[in-house]
C-alpha cells in the first residue's frame, strides 16, 4: 500500500488542471502518442468545445520513481467553474492529497482559495504548483508571495512547471511520491469503500467508482449500500487507465471500478459507503452531501412533438448527471415541459446544450429563478421557484429570498468599479482586505438572484478579465417581489413571466420588451410587447406591422420555385410558437434569456 | 437529373392529360431572344442572329409535335419571352401555321403576344393583326426617359407613347401596358403621374410589376455590392396600395397582385390558367407545363434546348409530381393572389379537404382583421390580404 498515492488536481478555472493531467498521463506512459489528444480526460463534446471540464475523471498511473520503486497513482482531474464544485467535493473525499495548481501569470484567484478550503475540510496533504512559467507574463515571486499571504502555505514547496511545454513535471511526480502519504486501512479488515462518482456505460449499467478504504472488494461479492441498504452482486472490478481494466480485487488504499447490476444513477447515492453482506462494517463513511439545485427553469421542446423525447433525453441524463432534478410543468404558451433544477448557469448551460446536441432537441428555457420562502396572510410557508406558482399578491404577507456570500479577488485598482457593481446588485455588508501586493478581497452579501443573471459577465468587464469570483449560500433575507409577466398584443406569455425585486422590475421588464422587440419578426399586424406588474404596465415596445409581402410576378415559370419557397417558410414557422395570433421564433426566447449586455 | 425520357415515354407520360371540360389548356411559347439585355431580366433570353432564331422556330414546332394528340385543347396561346414582337411576322406565320398542323388549338383562340415598344410600327402590327394576335402587352416599363435608361431599355417615352397609339388603333381586343415602380427614389407622387399617363391614354389592360432584384442579374449584383438601394419595404407597400387606389378610382380592376383590366373582358385569360391549375402546356427554352398532375419544364439554355430538339429529344430538364399538400398550397397562393381568391368548393372536390372545416381558426382570423372576406363557398382577399397573399397562403395547414 506504501506505492500507492491518491490525489486530485484542483485550481481555479483554466489554471490547467486537465492539460497537467495530460502531462502526467503521457509522462506515464498510459497512452500511446497516436491515441493522445489534447485534456484527453476532458471527454464530453461540450467539454473539449468549450475547453472547461465538467465532470471529474479519474485515472490510475504507474510510476517509476528515481527511487527506482513503482508507484501506482489515482489521479484526479476536477473542474475549476464554481458551479461544479461538488464534483470537486466529491473527489476530494478519496483522497489523500492533492495538487493545489497556481497559473503563473494569473496567481490565486477565488477559486484557487475556495478549494483550498475544500481541501482543508478533508484533511489533504496539498502540494502548491505553480503551472504555466513558460508564460512570459508569468511572475513566479508575486506568485510566491500571494501562496504564502492568501492561501498560508509555504511558497518554498511549491514546484513549478509548465504543463504546455512539459518542464518540471517530474518534479511535480517526485512531489507526489515524497510528500503525499501513501493511503492507510487494512485488507483483512470489513469492507468500506466509499462511492465517489458514478458514470452510465449503456451496456453495461451504472460503473460505481470507489475508493476502498478498508478491506477488499473482488468480482462475486455480495455488497451492501449502507445508506439506501440495496443489496448487489459484483460482477467486475478493475482500474480506471483511461480504458477500464479488469483485475481480480480492489484492496484497501486502491481506487477503481465496480459494476454490480446497478440500473440507474439515481438509484445510488454518491457518498454512499459499500460494504460486504457477509461481514458487515459497523459504521458507514461519514457521509456526503449532494449538490442542492439553487437555479430553476422550465424546459419545453420547440414543438409539441419532441416532448416525448425530452422525456426520455432528460431521463438519460439523469441517469450520469445526478444534480439534475426535474419535474413535469406545462405552459400555456409553450405547452408541456419540465421544471428543473440546476446547480447554477452554467450548470444549466451544459444541460441544454447536451440536449441539444447528443439528443437533438431544440428547447426554449423560461427565465432563470431562484427559490423564494413565501409566508401567507395565513401563517402558511410555500418554497416558490416557478413563477406561475406565484401566489395572489393580496394574500401574501411576506417574503424571502436566498442571499449569498461572495468573494471577488482583484488588483486593487478595480476595487471601485467592484464595489459600485455589487451596489447595482444590491451587496449588504460590502467590506474588503488587503492580500499580497497590491491585491484585495471584497466580500459582499448578495442576492442569489442578482448573481445568476450576468454578475460574472459583468465582473469580467469591469474588472478587464482580471476579477475572479467564489460564493456560497449564506441564508434568506427579506424582499419585496414582485411578479412581472410579459404581454404579447395583451396575452400574457406565462414561460417569460419571473419574480424579480421590485426595485428591478422595469428595468427587467424593459430588457425583455427592447430583446422580444429586436428578435420577433414583423407581421401583418402591429404588435404591442409590454411588461407589466399586476395591472400596471411598466415597460413597452412595439413592432411595426408589414404590409405587404407578396412578390410581383406568378406565372408559369415561378409556380414551383415560389411554392418550395413557402414550403420552406412554413417549417420555419413550424419552429414558431403561437401567442395569440403572434408567431414568436425560439430565437426570440433565447435571446430574452442571455443577459450579456453588448 | 432523371434520365432523359423519349418521345414515346413523354407520350405515355404527359400526353393523355384530362381536357379540362370548362376552359381549353393555355400554349406558351418562349421566345428567347432580345435585341439587348436589360439590366434587371432574369428570363431565358440571348441576342442571336437570323440563323438561330430561324433554327429556334423550326425548333418549336418540332417540340409541338412531340405532344402532338396530347388530348389537350387549347384556347389561348401566349408568345413570352424576350421579344416576341422582334420576330419577323413571316417567321411567326410560320410558326403558327406549325403549330396549328400538330396540337388541338380551338378556332377561337385568344392570341397574345408580348412587345417592345421600338417594335412597333403601322406595318408590324398589321401583319400582327392578320396573324390573329388579340392581345399585345406592351413592354413600356416607364414614361420617363431616365428611368427608362436606369433599366436599360432600349426605348424611349416618346417611342413608347406612340407605340401605344398605334396599337390603340390597329384594333385589339386588348392592349395592354407594362408598367416598372418601386425604382430608387421613385416618389408616390412620381408614380401617380405615371399611372395617370398610363390611363389617359385609353388602354384596356396595365400590368404594373413592382422592381424585383433576382439575383442572378446585374442589378441583383448592383443590390449585394451595394451600388443600388431597394426601396424600403414600408414605401413599397405605400405604392402598392398606391396603384391600387389610383387605378380603381380610374375604373380598372385590380383582379390580380400586379393586374389590372378596364373591364372583364380585358382580364388575361392565359395568365388566369396559372392561377387556377388549368393545364398548360409551355414550348421553347426554359417553358414550364402543368398537367395530369405534373410539372415539367425545358432546358433553360437556348442551345442546349436546340440541341435536344434538333436530335428529336424532349428537351426537358426536369419535372414534379407535386404531392396534394404541394399542390394545395399551390392553390392557396395563386388563388390568393386574385380578387376571385379560392373557391373552396372547388378546393375540396379537386383535393377532397375543407379548409373551412381544417382551418377555421386560421379563415377567421384573417376575416377579422380584414385581409380575407367569404363570398358563397369563395374565400377572397381584400386589398389589404393581396399585399401579404404569401403570409396568408402559408397559414394554412394543409
Ligand atoms: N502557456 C501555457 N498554457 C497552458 C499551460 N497549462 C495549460 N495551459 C492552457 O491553459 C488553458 C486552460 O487549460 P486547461 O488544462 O483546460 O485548464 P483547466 O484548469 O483544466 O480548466 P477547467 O477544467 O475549465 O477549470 C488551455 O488553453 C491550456 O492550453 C501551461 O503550462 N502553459
Ligand atoms: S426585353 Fe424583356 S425579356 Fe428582353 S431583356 Fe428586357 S426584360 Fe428581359
Ligand atoms: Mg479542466
Amino acid at each position: 500500500m506504501d506505492d500507492i498515492r491518491s490525489f486530485c488536481i484542483i485550481a481555479h478555472i483554466d489554471h490547467g488542471k486537465s492539460t497537467l493531467a495530460d502531462r502526467l498521463i503521457q509522462h506515464c506512459g498510459a497512452v500511446t502518442d497516436r491515441e493522445f489528444r489534447d485534456q484527453i480526460l476532458d471527454s464530453m463534446d461540450i467539454e473539449r468545445e468549450r475547453g472547461i471540464t465538467i465532470k471529474s475523471n479519474t485515472v490510475t498511473l504507474e510510476y517509476t520513481a528515481r527511487d527506482g520503486r513503482t508507484y501506482r497513482l489515482n489521479l484526479i482531474d476536477t473542474p475549476g467553474h464554481v458551479d461544479f464544485s461538488h464534483e470537486v467535493r466529491r473527489s476530494l473525499m478519496s483522497c489523500e492529497g492533492a495538487l493545489l495548481l497556481v497559473d503563473a501569470a494569473q496567481g490565486v484567484e477565488a477559486q484557487t482559495v475556495a478549494n483550498l478550503y475544500l481541501a482543508l475540510e478533508y484533511d489533504l496533504e496539498m502540494v502548491p504548483v505553480i503551472n504555466k512559467i513558460d508564460l512570459p507574463a508569468a511572475d513566479v515571486e508575486r506568485v510566491k508571495e500571494e501562496i504564502e499571504e492568501d492561501l498560508g502555505l509555504d511558497a518554498d514547496d511549491a514546484v513549478l512547471c509548465s504543463a504546455k511545454t512539459g518542464d518540471g513535471i517530474e518534479e511535480v511526480l517526485e512531489a507526489i511520491i515524497q510528500r503525499l502519504p501513501p493511503p492507510a486501512g487494512d485488507p483483512e479488515a470489513p469492507l468500506q469503500a466509499l462511492i465517489f462518482d458514478a458514470q452510465y456505460d449503456p451496456y453495461r449499467g451504472v460503473v460505481l467508482l470507489v475508493r476502498v478504504m478498508e478491506g477488499s472488494l473482488r468480482r462475486g461479492q455480495k455488497i451492501l449500500l449502507m445508506h439506501t441498504g440495496k443489496e448487489y452482486d459484483v460482477e467486475e472490478v478493475g482500474l480506471l487507465q483511461l480504458k477500464r481494466v479488469k483485475t481480480d480485487e480492489l484492496a484497501a488504499g486502491m481506487v477503481g471500478y465496480v459494476i454490480a447490476g446497478v440500473k440507474a444513477v439515481s438509484e445510488i447515492a454518491v457518498g454512499d459507503t459499500i460494504t460486504d453482506v457477509e461481514a458487515p462494517a459497523d459504521a458507514p463513511l461519514p457521509g456526503y452531501k449532494e449538490a442542492k439545485s439553487v437555479v430553476f427553469s422550465s424546459i419545453y421542446p420547440m414543438s409539441t412533438e419532441e416532448y416525448p423525447e425530452l422525456i426520455k433525453a432528460l431521463e438519460k441524463l439523469k441517469l450520469n448527471d445526478a444534480a439534475l432534478t426535474y419535474e413535469k410543468d406545462s405552459s400555456a404558451a409553450l405547452g408541456f415541459g419540465f421544471r428543473c433544477g440546476f446547480l447554477g448557469l452554467l450548470h444549466l448551460e451544459v444541460v441544454q446544450e447536451r440536449l441539444r446536441r447528443e439528443y437533438d432537441l431544440s428547447l426554449i428555457l423560461s427565465a432563470p429563478s431562484v427559490r423564494y420562502r413565501i409566508t401567507l396572510t395565513d401563517g402558511q410557508e410555500l418554497w416558490v421557484d416557478n413563477p406561475s406558482l406565484y401566489p395572489d399578491p393580496g394574500s401574501i404577507d411576506g417574503a424571502e429570498e436566498p442571499y449569498i456570500k461572495a468573494s471577488v479577488m482583484m488588483p486593487e485598482r478595480y476595487v471601485g468599479a467592484v464595489m459600485e457593481l455589487c451596489r447595482d446588485r444590491r451587496g449588504e455588508n460590502t467590506t474588503f482586505s488587503y492580500l499580497a501586493v497590491g491585491r484585495v478581497e471584497l466580500t459582499s452579501e448578495m442576492p442569489l438572484a442578482e448573481v445568476i443573471f450576468d454578475f460574472y459577465d459583468r465582473l469580467k468587464s469591469v474588472t478587464q478579465g482580471y476579477g475572479s469570483f467564489d460564493y456560497e449560500m449564506i441564508d434568506y433575507r427579506p424582499t419585496d417581489l414582485v411578479k412581472v409577466d410579459i404581454l404579447v398584443n395583451a396575452e400574457v406569455v406565462d414561460a417569460l413571466s419571473q419574480l424579480v425585486h421590485r426595485d428591478k422590475a422595469r428595468a427587467r421588464a424593459l430588457h425583455y420588451c427592447e430583446r422580444l422587440a429586436d428578435t420577433i419578426p414583423r407581421q401583418q399586424f402591429k404588435i404591442a410587447i409590454q411588461g407589466a406588474v399586476g395591472g400596471d404596465i411598466i415597460a413597452r415596445k412595439t413592432i411595426n406591422a408589414y404590409r405587404k409581402d407578396v412578390t410581383a410576378k406568378c406565372y408559369g415559370g415561378d409556380i414551383s420555385r415560389k411554392r418550395k419557397l413557402l414550403e420552406k417558410q412554413k417549417k420555419g414557422k413550424k419552429r414558431m410558437k403561437m401567442v395569440g395570433a403572434v408567431e414568436i421564433p425560439q430565437s426570440a426566447f433565447v435571446a430574452v434569456l442571455k443577459t450579456d449586455r453588448d | 437529373m432523371p434520365p432523359i425520357p423519349t418521345k414515346s415515354e413523354i407520350r405515355n407520360r404527359y400526353l393523355l392529360m384530362k381536357p379540362s371540360p370548362s376552359t381549353g389548356a393555355g400554349l406558351y411559347i418562349h421566345v428567347p431572344f432580345c435585341t439587348s439585355v436589360c439590366l434587371y431580366c432574369d428570363f431565358a433570353v440571348t441576342i442571336a442572329g437570323e440563323e438561330r432564331r430561324n433554327a429556334w422556330a423550326v425548333g418549336v414546332v418540332r417540340e409541338a409535335e412531340m405532344y402532338a394528340d396530347c388530348g389537350l385543347t387549347f384556347d389561348t396561346i401566349y408568345l413570352g419571352g424576350g421579344t416576341p414582337s422582334s420576330v419577323v411576322p413571316e417567321r411567326l406565320d410560320s410558326i403558327f401555321v406549325g403549330l396549328r398542323g400538330q396540337l388541338e388549338i380551338n378556332e377561337g383562340a385568344v392570341c397574345y403576344l408580348e412587345a417592345n415598344p421600338e417594335d412597333v410600327t403601322l406595318e408590324t402590327t398589321t401583319l400582327w393583326r392578320q396573324l390573329g394576335v388579340d392581345v399585345v402587352s406592351l413592354g413600356v416599363q416607364s414614361f420617363d426617359d431616365e428611368a427608362l435608361g436606369f433599366l436599360g431599355r432600349q426605348h424611349s417615352a416618346s417611342v413608347a407613347l406612340a407605340a401605344v397609339e398605334i396599337l390603340l388603333a390597329a384594333g385589339f381586343h386588348t392592349v395592354s401596358v407594362d408598367l416598372i415602380y418601386g425604382l430608387s427614389g421613385q416618389t408616390p407622387g412620381g408614380w401617380k403621374a405615371q399611372l395617370a399617363r398610363a390611363v389617359s391614354l385609353g388602354i384596356d389592360h396595365l400590368s404594373c410589376y413592382q422592381l424585383t432584384f433576382h439575383e442572378d442579374t446585374l442589378f441583383g449584383r448592383r443590390l449585394a455590392h451595394g451600388l443600388i438601394e431597394q426601396v424600403p419595404e414600408r414605401e413599397q407597400a405605400e405604392l402598392f396600395f398606391l396603384t391600387h387606389e389610383v387605378l380603381a378610382d380610374a375604373g380598372f380592376e385590380g383582379y390580380e397582385v400586379s393586374n389590372f383590366a378596364a373591364a372583364t373582358r380585358h382580364r388575361s385569360r392565359h395568365n388566369q390558367k396559372y392561377w387556377d391549375h388549368t393545364p398548360y402546356l409551355g414550348l421553347g427554352p426554359s417553358a414550364h407545363s402543368l398537367a395530369n398532375g405534373r410539372r415539367w419544364w425545358n432546358r433553360r439554355k437556348v442551345r442546349q434546348w436546340q440541341t435536344a430538339v434538333d436530335s428529336g429529344r424532349p428537351p426537358i430538364e426536369d419535372e414534379e409530381r407535386p404531392s396534394r399538400e404541394e399542390l394545395l398550397l399551390e392553390a392557396l397562393m395563386l388563388g390568393l393572389r386574385t380578387t376571385d381568391g379560392v373557391d373552396l368548393n372547388r378546393i375540396c372536390e379537386r383535393h377532397g379537404i375543407d379548409l373551412l372545416a381544417t382551418n377555421a381558426a386560421t379563415i377567421d382570423r384573417f376575416c377579422k382583421s380584414g385581409h380575407l372576406h367569404m363570398d358563397e363557398s369563395r374565400l377572397r382577399p381584400t386589398l389589404t390580404g393581396l399585399a401579404i397573399a404569401d403570409t396568408l397562403a402559408r397559414s394554412f395547414n394543409l
